[in-house]
Formats: structure tokens, sequence, C-alpha cells
């Protein structure tokens, strides 16, 4: 069991640890390591495409999580609020962005949105139909996240708030806000890495101006891998692995509050 | 709503100080979450001003229900509610001065304990060095000034209880609503935290309205008791009341009766049945009891027994149940089960198959109306 | 004993609940379910000029896709539709495998470990699907360790990498969804009744039946959903087949993605996605009956 699950360690860091390895390579070659060199490093920075395509990255990702966040967190607590009611409709269109292929989910938007465009002059692909796009498969995600945060509860904190002279909106602002504080954290949070994590998605709603770094770096494979994609990658994996080692302090902090 | 008693104001100044502005009256009260699930079929009830008033009944029978009606967590489709002589039917919860301890005690996890006891004065609007104040003395008189700064998940389940009881009393609500608040509890914290609450209530000579369906309990505590069953009031008395003289079988059977018979002939003296003969004026129709405890046992041949009069039961030991302090037998007489009570003076047992006398006392038959 | 609060509230409470879902409910029925209502139309529509579609109705671009060309019948479009399958039902088996006992391992191990050993499993999925598919095509390529290895082992001929090939595909599907097979594989084992398996013990149970009447069927609920979040998003794979598979191996997704970029074929490529979602609904639909079935509880189950 043990080896198991070293072995799947291993398969599971390897191919990061490659590109992070090779992306240190002085020479362009995947079979041999040469020497270590900031060569690619430096040409990463010297590259106009690539920094703005880092930059439409962070944008697309920030923006789209906040707006998801935002939505979601109503979705969510709007069908925990009517939850006796037949919500079967309200469920499915929950459920539908998440079970959706996304090549399909892409090619949808990208047949509308292009429709669209050429109908009534707005919603030319670009960023925006970018963020539109990844808040529709975001929203859903957050939705289910503070849904289930709210049926772990138990119904009668409603009533206490009620019972100790809370109005709607201070029920709103001093128990139902504070109490789905995490859950709108980690739903933020789920949102970013979804964001992250989509190329195909992005790849069909993007116009010419709105390069983000995967779609950037899928042209490039398209082309041959070259190191300098290497030096992307590895950015990009040490920003996520700075994410998980926050996470980790986080959860380790509260774990020792709690015991505490 | 705005009187100024604090609980210590009130436990130094007017101990016992019934309180004839705070009654419950509530009139043909009807809720139904449905046709086939009606919780509240017609109630009338009068809670007395500053009484500890208990609903009793199984569970599904309407008590909970009758209390969130009163809290206002839910609105009857018929029927009204005063409170204070003030009609409070179509007023919202947040807007009635009654405050609850939940059975769960609802205890707002993110807010530390002061903060939690605060909750009620903080929406209202209090200033914070009146919370700060109020919180401490209630705190103080619960007993529990020590926990001030803690979090929820810190607290022991009587902690929470306590918390939950000064959350709600910090507010000075007219009526305490409280929904089997000590069920999750067990038995030697629970015993402890009836004689507290009892003592709360007292010293503050507040009206506390609590739901239990512990019969025990519910004796112990109450001034008056109300049965519900199936929605309806079968009965609002004294426990002596409801115990001694029950209205009805289900009301005999809930306060934990079991030598219930219904009465289907009689004659001058009194009621042959199987098992033997009864002197009293019986109505067919009507239930006859017999209470455990005034059925004294003897040896069959004893002569004490009192041969073959009224009031003497022949019967057959089928099973004993030692209590420690009485000795509990289930005895076959004819075709009818009964339960008898015997102190345990240190006398011994009867074994099972002996053949045993019980001898009626007269005040031990009670007649019931339905 | 207090019955839900059943009743409903008139119209103030309505106005709540669109109030609240409205926002989310108007942008996913405007920007997802619009979309994919117009693209099945697209699919009945005839391809015109420049592959974008025109009128009239037809049903031509399912009879390209059964195979039916201006060169006759040709199986190959068949062939994606089956190497599809083929690869999902492969990759799903090989997921459940390795994160079967890896799912186990974690909840054995000591509380204070858990946590990170899920982040462990779950911190490379964070990154982009393209970078993970880089990592391997690393790995893989021509000249590196691994295809040595093969080559000397006459697995492939010398000087080939292992990658593009169905087995990189394989791999990389592997690679890609072990995670989503390991989290509610974990939640389960976690509250695994070990009670059932001293039992199963008790009554004279070997290991192989101890675990088969003892765990297995506790596990259950848990592998279903895992199937759920494995299968489902594996049968509409692109990024990786494209990467890894190379031409000669194309899946569904990619025969999709062809059809709006190079060969410009919106109809086809329409019907094509059309297809894929009645699969995906159809797998979901009987995953989610046998998860019912295996006593799967709506906590786990998607």
């Amino acid at each position: 069991m043990r080896v198991i699950w070293y072995a799947v360690l291993v398969m599971l860091y390897a191919p990061l640890a490659v590109v992070v390895l090779y992306s240190f390579n002085s020479v362009n070659s995947s079979a041999e390591f040469v020497d270590v060199s900031l060569r690619w490093y430096r040409a990463l920075f010297a590259d106009d495409s690539i920094l703005s395509a880092a930059w439409n990255s962070a944008v697309l990702a920030l923006v789209s999580s906040v707006i998801a966040t935002a939505v979601g967190t109503a979705m969510g607590y709007g069908l925990y609020a009517h939850r006796d009611r037949r919500l079967g409709w309200l469920i499915a269109l929950i459920y539908l962005p998440i079970i959706m292929p996304d090549i399909v989910y892409g090619i949808a938007q990208l047949s509308f949105f292009s429709r669209l465009a050429s109908a009534t002059g707005a919603f030319d692909l670009g960023l925006g139909t970018m963020i539109i796009a990844h808040v529709s498969f975001q929203a859903p995600f957050v939705a289910l996240l503070v849904y289930s945060r709210l049926v772990g509860l138990d119904p009668r904190l409603f009533d206490a708030c009620s019972d100790l002279y809370a109005g709607a909106w201070q029920r709103a602002r001093f128990f139902i806000l504070p109490t789905l504080q995490p859950a709108i954290v980690a739903g933020f949070f789920l949102a970013l890495t979804l964001s992250i994590d989509d190329f195909v998605i992005s790849y069909f709603t993007s116009g010419p101006e709105s390069v983000t770094l995967p779609i950037f770096i899928w042209s490039a494979i398209k082309r041959g891998v070259s190191p300098e994609i290497n030096a992307i990658a590895t950015l990009m994996i040490g920003t996520v692995f700075a994410a998980a080692a926050i996470t980790l302090a986080f959860q380790y902090v509260r774990a020792r509050r709690i015991a505490s | 709503m705005s009187q100024s008693r604090s609980p210590a104001a009130t436990e130094a100044g007017r101990d016992n100080a019934p309180r004839a502005d705070t009654a419950i009256s509530l009139r043909g009260l009807h809720q139904a979450f449905g046709p086939d699930a009606v919780a509240l079929d017609g109630v009338d009830l009068d809670i007395p001003a500053g009484s500890f008033f208990t609903l009793l009944g199984p569970s599904g029978c309407g008590k909970t229900s009758l209390l969130r009606v009163i809290a206002g967590l839910d609105s009857p489709d018929a029927g009204t509610l005063s409170i204070g002589g003030r009609d409070v039917t179509r007023t919202a919860a947040h807007k009635r001065n009654v405050n609850t301890v939940f059975q769960s005690y609802a205890l707002f996890g993110h807010l530390d304990v002061a903060a939690n006891i605060g909750f009620g004065l903080r929406m209202q609007g209090h200033d914070r060095a009146t919370i700060k104040k109020r919180v401490a003395e209630t705190a103080a008189f619960i007993q529990i000034d020590n926990l001030l700064g803690r979090r929820i998940d810190q607290l022991s389940g009587g902690q929470r209880q306590r918390v939950a009881l000064a959350r709600a009393l910090v507010n000075e609500p007219d009526v305490l609503l409280l929904d089997e608040p000590l069920s999750a509890l067990d038995a030697g914290l629970r015993a402890t935290l009836q004689l507290e609450l009892l003592r709360i209530q007292r010293r503050l000579g507040m009206t506390f309205v609590f739901v239990t369906h512990d019969q025990d309990e519910a004796m112990v505590m109450s001034d008056t008791v109300a049965v519900l069953n199936q929605g309806r009031i079968e009965q609002v008395g004294a426990p002596a009341a409801l115990y001694e003289r029950p209205a009805n079988p289900f009301v005999a059977r809930f306060m934990g009766h079991s030598n219930l018979f219904a009465i289907r002939a009689q004659d001058a003296e009194g009621l042959t049945a199987d098992f033997g003969r009864l002197a009293g004026d019986f109505r067919p129709g009507s239930h006859v009891l017999l209470r455990p405890e005034v059925m004294h046992i003897r040896p069959a041949d004893a002569p004490a027994a009192g041969g073959q009069g009224p009031n003497v039961i022949r019967a057959q030991v089928r099973e004993r149940l030692y209590r420690g302090s009485r000795m509990e037998y289930t005895v076959a007489a004819g075709e009818t089960t009964l339960v008898a009570v015997d102190d345990n003076r240190g006398q011994g047992m009867y074994d099972i198959g002996a053949e045993v006398a019980l001898a009626v006392e007269q005040s031990g038959v009670v007649t019931l109306d339905g | 004993m207090a019955k839900a609060r059943a009743r409903t509230g008139g119209w103030s409470a309505i106005w709540h609940l669109l109030g609240l879902v409205a926002p989310g409910v108007i942008w996913i029925v405007v920007f997802l379910v619009a979309p994919a209502a117009y693209l099945m139309t697209i699919a009945f529509m005839t391809n015109g000029s420049y592959g974008l579609p025109e009128m009239p109705l037809t049903l031509a671009a399912f009879k390209q896709l059964a195979g039916y060309g201006f060169l006759g019948w040709s199986p190959a479009n068949l062939y994606v539709v089956g190497r599809t399958l083929a690869q999902t039902v492969l990759a799903t088996a090989a997921v459940i495998l390795i994160a079967y006992p890896v799912a186990f391992y974690i909840s054995r191990a000591p509380a204070r470990l858990r946590p990170l050993m899920l982040l462990l499993v779950v911190v490379p999925s964070w990154t982009n699907q393209v970078i993970r598919a880089i990592g391997w095509m690393n790995i893989l390529a021509p000249g590196t360790p691994m295809a040595d290895l093969a080559a000397a082992l006459g697995f492939i001929s010398p000087h080939l990498g292992l990658y593009p090939s169905q087995f990189a595909v394989a791999l990389g599907l592997v690679y890609n969804f072990l995670p989503f097979m390991v989290l509610p594989l974990y939640a389960v084992f976690e509250r695994l009744d070990t009670a059932q398996i001293d039992a199963a013990r008790d009554l004279g149970a070997g290991t192989w039946d101890a675990f088969r009447h003892g765990v297995l069927p506790q596990t259950l609920p848990g592998l279903a959903a895992g199937t759920v979040l494995v299968a489902i998003p594996a049968f509409g794979m692109y990024v990786i087949p494209e990467l890894l598979g190379g031409g000669k191996n194309l899946m569904l997704g990619s025969l999709v993605a062809r059809q709006f970029a190079a060969a410009s074929n919106w109809p086809f490529g329409a019907a094509a996605a059309l297809i894929m979602i009645v699969a995906t609904l159809v797998g979901l639909m009987v995953l989610r009956r046998l998860g019912r079935r295996l006593g799967g509880d709506s906590g786990v189950m998607l």
C-alpha cells in the first residue's frame, strides 16, 4: 500500500518536476540536460506577447472569479432558502454547466457569440466573452459549495435570529454572511482554480487580442515544444504551489486554534 | 418592552412577583402542513402569567408547532394568539418580546459566548456599554461568567444549554419558550439543570413555557401541564391532577398508567370483571384505572388478604422487576394483566408463578370521564 | 418532530427567490442554454461556404457523421467514437485501480497528515491541463530515459518516442483524472464502518471475502461518484488526445473541435457535439441509476 502511495506521488509530480528541470536547461532538448541556465527566463521576460498573455490570464481569472462568487453565492442561498419548493429546474440548470463536456461548451459559445457579434456588433470574441464563459461554469460550483455549507447548518439558527429580534437584513449581515464566509472564500478559490485549469473554453471564446498563457503555450506547442514554454509553465506551477502552501498553512493554523 | 429589570435586580427586589401583565391566550389555533399533516387542530389555551407551564405529549403531537406559533416562527392558519393582552397573531417573530431556548441550542458558531448572549440586544440597537453590562449581569446570574470569551465549539453540552438560556433571558422577554432544552443531556446533568431552571423561573417570576415528551420531567417542574395529542389539548391541570385524575385513557397512559380497563357493565354494588369485583359507581362506556401503588400485594393465603370480598384480586405473578426502592410485579388475574408496585422494605420478593392477592384501596380506583 | 417549513409564503417569497437566483439563472440561460440550443439547430443546417451554417434544414451532417461522404461510406468516424469509448473505459478502470488503494491508504494515515496527503494528490490538478500535458511530452519524448527504456524492452522501435501514441493518451487521462476518483473514495473510506469487516471476519470470511462483503459494498457510492467525475469529462476530453495522441489517435472532442477550426464544417461539428451531449446524458443517467441502486447517498453522489 505504501509502495503504491509513493509510486503515485512520483507519477503525480514527475511531469511537473521535468517541466521545472528543463526550464533551466541551457539547450533546447528534452532528451539531455546540459547546463543550468536562465536563458529561457530572460527570453520570456523580453517577450511582450507572453507578458500580455500573463496579464490576460490574471484579469480573466480574477474578474470571472469575483463575478462568479457573487452570482453563485446568491444562487446557492436562494436554492437553500427555498428548498421546500419544486426547484428541479434550478438544480438542472446548476448541474448543466458542470456535466457539459467543455469542448461542446466552448464551440456552443463560439458559434453563439460569433453569430451574435455579426448580428449586433457587440460580443466580439475577446476577454469579455471569455469572462462571460468562465463565470457560467464557475458560478454553479460556487452555488453548490455555498448550498452544501448551508445544508450542514442547524436550521434552528435561522429561527434563533428571528427570535433574537433580527430582521431580514440584520439576519443577512450578522448571521448568514459571517457564517458563509469560509464557504464564500473557498468558492472564490475554487472558481480561481477552475479558471486557471481551463483551456478549452478559453480557447474557443478568445479573440486575437485576448491570448492567455495556456492559449499561448498551446499554439507554441503546435509549433514544437520550446524550453521557453517550460519556463512559463514553471512560473505557473510555482504560483499554484505557493497557493497550495498557503492553503495548507491556513488549515493547520485553524486546526491548532480549534485544538487549543 | 422597555422595562429595565435585569435578572439581578429582580433577584434582589421582587422575588416571586407574579406579573399580571403577561399571560398567553390562544384561541382556536389551527395549523396544517398539508391535508394529512395537521399540527394544531383547534387549540384553546390560557397560560397563567408567571407560571412554569409545560406542553407535554408524544413526538408529533403538535407541542413544538404550538411553541413555534407562540414564538412567531410559524404563523397559524386560523385562530388568534395574544401575549400580555395584545393580539400578536400577525406580528413577526423578531418583533415579539418572546425568546426561545432551542432543543439544539442553535448557538452561533461564528460568535463567542459573550457575543451570542448579546446578539438580541445588539439587534435591538442597544449601545455597546449597555450590552456589555447586561451580558455580564446575566452571565453572572446563570453562573457562566467564566465562559464569556470561549468559542461555542469549546463548550460542553451543559455549558451550551446555559449559554442558550442566558442568550434568551438577557432580553428580559415577556415569555421564555423552552423546546425540550434538556433532552440532549445525560441523566445526572439533566436532573441538576431541571432544578436550576425551576430556581431561575421562581426568582424571575417569568412565564416559562416548556416543551417535553417526558412526563417525569413535566411533573417535577411544572405549575401547570397541558397534555397534547394529535394537535389537540387532552387535559390541562396541575401535575397531581393529571396523574391522579387523568381525564381520559390517553392522558392516563401517557402519565404512565397501565392498569386501565373499559367498563362494559355494572351492577348496584359495583363492577364485576374477570379478575374480580370493584366497589364504586361506574358508568358504562367510561374507563377505570387502578393505581399500582395503592394495590397492596399479599400472599394468597395470608389472613389479611381479605378473602373473596370486593376490591381483592386473586392473581398469579408473571414477571417481576427489581427497581431498588420498590418492586414491580406483572400479575395475571383471569384474562387480565395488571401491574402492582410494592415498596422494598426488605420483605423479600414473590417468585414467578406465586399465587397472590391484591387488595385495592378505594382511593386508588379512579373512574375516567372518557 | 417539527415539520419542515412546508408552506411557502406568497408573492414576496417568490420575489425573494427570484431576486437571489435570477442573476445566475439568467447568466446560465443566456450564455449557456441559448448557445447550446443554437448549436443544436446548427446540427440540422446545411454546410455553406466557409463552413458556416446556412438554411435549409437537413440531416446531411448526421449522415456525414455516420460515414457517408462524397467517396461513399467510410468507418473512420465510427472508429473515432469507438476509440473514444474504449479510451474512456480503459482510463476509468485504470484510475479506479490506482485510486482505490491510494484513498484507503490516506484514510488510514494519522489524522494530522491526511489534509497534507489529500492536498498532495490534488495540487497537480490546480495547474493548467496544457501544462500537465507538456510534462508528459517532456517525459515521453524520443531520447528520454522512459522512451529509451521502452525501446530497449522492445515495446517501440528505437528513436521513436512514447508519444504521440494511444498509450500516451491513456496515461494522460489517468494522470488528469486521478484526483477526481481519490476524493470521493476517500470520503467513503473515512466513514467506513470497520465493524462490518470484523463481522465478516467473525463469520469466517477470509481476506478477499472480508473485503468483498465488509468493505466493497460500503465504498460503492464513492466509486459511483468518482466514475461520474472521471468518465464523463474523459469522454469529452480534447486537450490530452490532441497533444499526446497526435493526428492518428483522434478522439471525439478533437473531431468536433476541428470542424470549428481548420476543417470548418460547423453543421458536422455541431452534429458530433450533439451526439456527445446525448452520450454524456445517457452515461450520466446510467451511472446515477447504478449509484442509487448501490445505495449511494446524495452527499457523495452528484
